[in-house]
């Protein structure tokens, strides 16, 4: 295997995606669920615990998306591993894609089934365990994108 | 085990044990009163109390106390911590009860005066502010040394009041000159002025008095709003003399509330007091009553119906009839199970209690709760924290409450669970061990961290087959309970089409994929099933399919449409697919909470074995692992009720049923001990 730059750069950029994206997706579905658990927690501040853990729901994208990256990482020479030739850094860079661009959507569509949960919790607080699985439904494709890609990237 | 079977009581009784037979039985709390309407057709012996009144005025009370609570807390801080919480409800006799009941009125009284104390707080404090305001606007005029609502005398005219802008005393005589050049006998004094606004002090002759006032009028002037009658000097002296009172009095009324801070434990005793009676005139206003006779309807576990009923009997001259529950009724649901599963009722719960003539699902669910969230957490450190944490409280704080109890219960079981998986696949804070042994001792050498089964980073592909699996037996036997439930019902035939097809379909359809050396080589199995079991797989496969179409629109009288939903329900195939594709979710929370505590390892060793690194080390150990375990924990608990809700319950369970909720003593501090 012959070490080649633009191959290191290709398989850094799907790392770096795998972060921005997971990143950016839960950092807006994070924000927005939180407006509106702020929102409930002005009228009844002893519902803060539970609408925390549903403003948390969409914030796992981005930890998949640091998963993803740090894993690439231990592999093509940064934190570890030997430096990829073009086709192997090609490779790497494409098993990044799924938690990248599913990471981005599914935490922003997670974000609205969050808040509108954070509402039903709200109006009914007796209702959390059924609020909760509403948002977990769109979290399920996130899971399945970082298997994808956890996949991909360790068996490359 | 199950849902408890219900019986309908009936409590006859006299009019004149009505307060004490009430009043057990809410005591008791066994019984969930269900009083019908009176039919309002005919002319009935019976006659219902309105009892609307007598809870409003308990509500206000509870109001009032829950008030001054709040205010007493606000003012002398509740001694104990965040673990105060823990305590639970004091435990207190029947006859300390029947004290608090004797003192409700006077506690009441107490919370009348916390709160009129407040509010006379909170007037004076308003009061302070107005003076506050009332000083500052008077600042201005310090140097004036007259009363500010002095117009004149007989033969002068005096104005005071401001101008909208910067004017020195050469520039005011020099306007008023200009604007009157024929009156002389004028004299002004600014008083004090800034870039907005000047105040003035101008006298003047008596008959010039209308042409100065229309000059000034004209420069702007307009009088203050709230002249002083004293000097504006002494007038600040009495607004600070009032404020200095309200001070006092302020201070007295808070003197007042802390001296009445002993009574926080008697004024929450009377708020449950009060909620205790709330509920027992609710209860009242629904009861059948005629002149000397009073009927209490209602819904008991048939396990304690005799128990209640000797007790109710031996105590009053009163009657309880128990009925068997008819097909008409659909009776609460109260669950009850052994120690291990209890703690998941509350999870069957939070989805729906079991509907008419469903089963509990609490035990079976127990069991695959606790193995599928620990093989989501899988890391025997973070386990071990959990089950120590709770068993910790749990030991420690033996008068819970018994929703907690329930909860750090599930969660002790569900860390024994993480342990084990977490030393099976040697995940302990990650690879904490070795990282130090590496990073700080120079160890190098074979894995520290035990690993008994295999390292799921290694062999991914072995672990999301064993996930399959799982999903498989977790599903095969959510269609068990399908079987349990039809044939409990004696639809026999049912448990057959819905069930025993689809094991054979489906059980087919995997002897047959197992049987495939491709499949073998695609998930890296070690094995492949010998060909003679791809033919037996083919076989049931078929024979299931077959039977899917044929019975799977039993319901539909004519033949075609039969035979389209019966294709539709063969079609049901690909939901299956889903669901076992669902349980992929094992490995991947799994291997996350795996690698995130390698990436803070790692990031947390990168300074070396020297005492700075050792620093940093502990420091990025503590802050991530923290991070981790709650991260993790959460996505191991969501994505573990969603297993079961989604996946498991859809082969079974729909719910619907309605909790059992007694008459009882809803109290939030003290609990009476009989």
């Amino acid at each position: 295997m012959v070490a080649n730059a633009f191959g290191m750069g290709l398989a850094l950029l799907g790392a770096a995606l795998a972060a921005l994206m997971g990143g950016i997706g839960s950092a807006i579905g994070v924000g927005d669920a939180g407006k509106a658990a702020a929102g409930v927690v002005t009228e009844d501040p002893s519902m803060f615990g539970k609408v925390l853990i549903l403003q948390l729901l969409p914030g796992t994208q981005g930890i998949y998306g640091l998963l993803i990256a740090f894993l690439t990482l231990t592999k093509i020479g940064v934190l570890g591993g030997s430096a990829p030739d073009l086709a192997t850094g090609f490779a790497i860079f494409v098993a990044c894609l799924p938690m990248a661009f599913v990471g981005l959507w599914s935490a922003k569509m997670q974000s609205k089934a969050a808040v509108a949960s954070i509402g039903l919790v709200a109006k009914r607080p007796d209702q959390f365990g059924k609020s909760m699985i509403f948002p977990a439904m769109v979290e399920t494709y996130a899971v399945l994108a970082l298997l994808v890609s956890l996949l991909a990237v360790m068996s490359i | 085990m199950a849902v408890l079977p219900m019986k309908r009581i009936s409590i006859y009784g006299l009019k004149k044990d009505r307060k004490q037979i009430l009043e057990l039985v809410q005591r008791m709390g066994a019984i969930e009163v269900k009083s019908e309407k009176l039919p309002k057709d005919k002319e009935s012996v019976f006659t219902q109390m309105d009892t609307s009144q007598a809870k409003s005025t308990f509500e206000t009370s509870i109001r009032n106390l829950t008030n001054a609570v709040e205010i007493l807390d606000s003012v002398v801080k509740p001694s104990g911590g965040l673990l105060a919480s823990l305590n639970g409800k004091d435990a207190i006799s029947v006859d300390d009860y029947y004290e608090t009941a004797k003192d409700a009125v006077n506690v009441t009284k107490t919370a009348a005066r916390i709160n009129a104390l407040k509010k006379s707080i909170d007037d004076n404090k308003a009061d302070i502010i107005r003076h506050q305001t009332a000083i500052e606007a008077l600042k201005p005029w310090v140097a004036l040394d007259i009363s500010m609502r002095v117009k004149g005398t007989a033969s002068t005219s005096v104005f005071i009041g401001t101008l909208p802008d910067d004017y020195t005393e050469e520039k005011l005589k020099g306007e008023l000159a200009k604007a009157l050049p024929d009156v002389n006998a004028v004299d002004c004094e600014v008083i004090s002025h800034s870039t907005q606004q000047s105040c003035i002090f101008v006298i003047c002759h008596a008959k010039f008095g209308e042409k100065v006032e229309a000059a000034l009028r004209n420069m702007g002037l307009s009088y203050p709003a709230q002249p002083s009658k004293q000097s504006p000097s002494e007038r600040i002296k009495i607004l600070e003399g009032k404020i200095r009172k309200c001070e006092e009095k302020i201070a007295k009324d808070t003197k007042e509330i802390e001296a009445l801070a002993p009574e926080r434990q008697k004024l929450l005793y009377s708020i449950d007091y009060f909620t205790m009676r709330t509920d027992k005139y609710e209860v009242l206003g629904g009861l059948w009553q005629s002149a000397h006779v009073f009927i209490i309807t209602g819904y008991i576990p048939a396990e304690d119906s005799e128990r209640i009923k000797a007790g109710l009997e031996s105590k009053f001259n009163c009657f309880a009839e128990l009925d068997d529950v008819s097909e008409k009724d659909t009776p609460p649901v109260k669950l009850k199970n052994n120690k291990f599963s209890a703690p998941v009722e509350s999870v069957i719960e939070s989805y729906s209690l079991p509907g008419k003539g469903e089963m509990d699902p609490t035990s079976i669910t127990s069991i695959f709760y606790y193995v599928l969230f620990g093989m989501m957490l899988s890391d025997a450190a973070y386990g071990l924290i959990m089950f120590l944490g709770c068993a910790f409280i749990l030991l420690k704080f033996k008068n819970l409450e018994e929703g907690m109890k329930k909860f750090l219960t599930m969660f002790f079981y569900c860390g024994i669970s993480t342990t084990f998986w977490g030393f099976m696949f040697g995940s302990f804070f990650g690879d904490a061990i070795d990282v130090v042994a590496k990073t700080f001792f120079h160890y190098s050498g074979p894995q520290l961290t035990p690993c008994l089964w295999f390292a799921p980073m290694e062999k991914p592909m072995q672990l999301l087959m064993f996930s399959f699996l799982l999903g498989i037996i977790h599903l095969f036997a959510g269609l068990a309970c399908s079987a349990y439930q039809s044939i409990r019902a004696k639809k026999y035939l049912d448990a057959v089409y819905d069930v025993l097809l689809w094991y054979l379909l489906i059980g087919g359809l995997l002897l047959l994929l197992l049987a495939m050396p491709m499949f073998a080589e695609m998930t890296q199995l070690s094995f492949t099933l010998p060909s003679v079991f791809a033919k037996i797989g083919g076989i049931m496969a078929g024979i299931g399919a077959v039977g899917i179409v044929l019975t799977g629109g039993r319901e539909s009288k004519s033949p075609v449409k039969r035979l389209l939903k019966g294709l539709y329900a063969l079609y049901g195939v690909s939901s299956w697919l889903s669901d076992i594709l669902s349980y992929s979710r094992l490995l991947a929370l799994g291997l996350a909470t795996g690698v995130i505590a390698q990436v803070f390892n790692q990031m947390g060793s990168m300074l070396g074995g020297n005492v700075v690194g050792a620093i940093v080390f502990i420091l990025v150990f503590l802050i991530g692992q923290t991070l981790n375990i709650g991260i993790n924990a959460l996505g191991a608990y969501v994505h573990c009720n969603r297993l079961q809700f989604v996946e498991f319950f859809g082969k079974f369970y729909s719910g619907g049923g309605e909790k059992f909720s007694p008459f009882e003593a809803r109290t939030k501090y003290f609990k009476i001990k009989d």
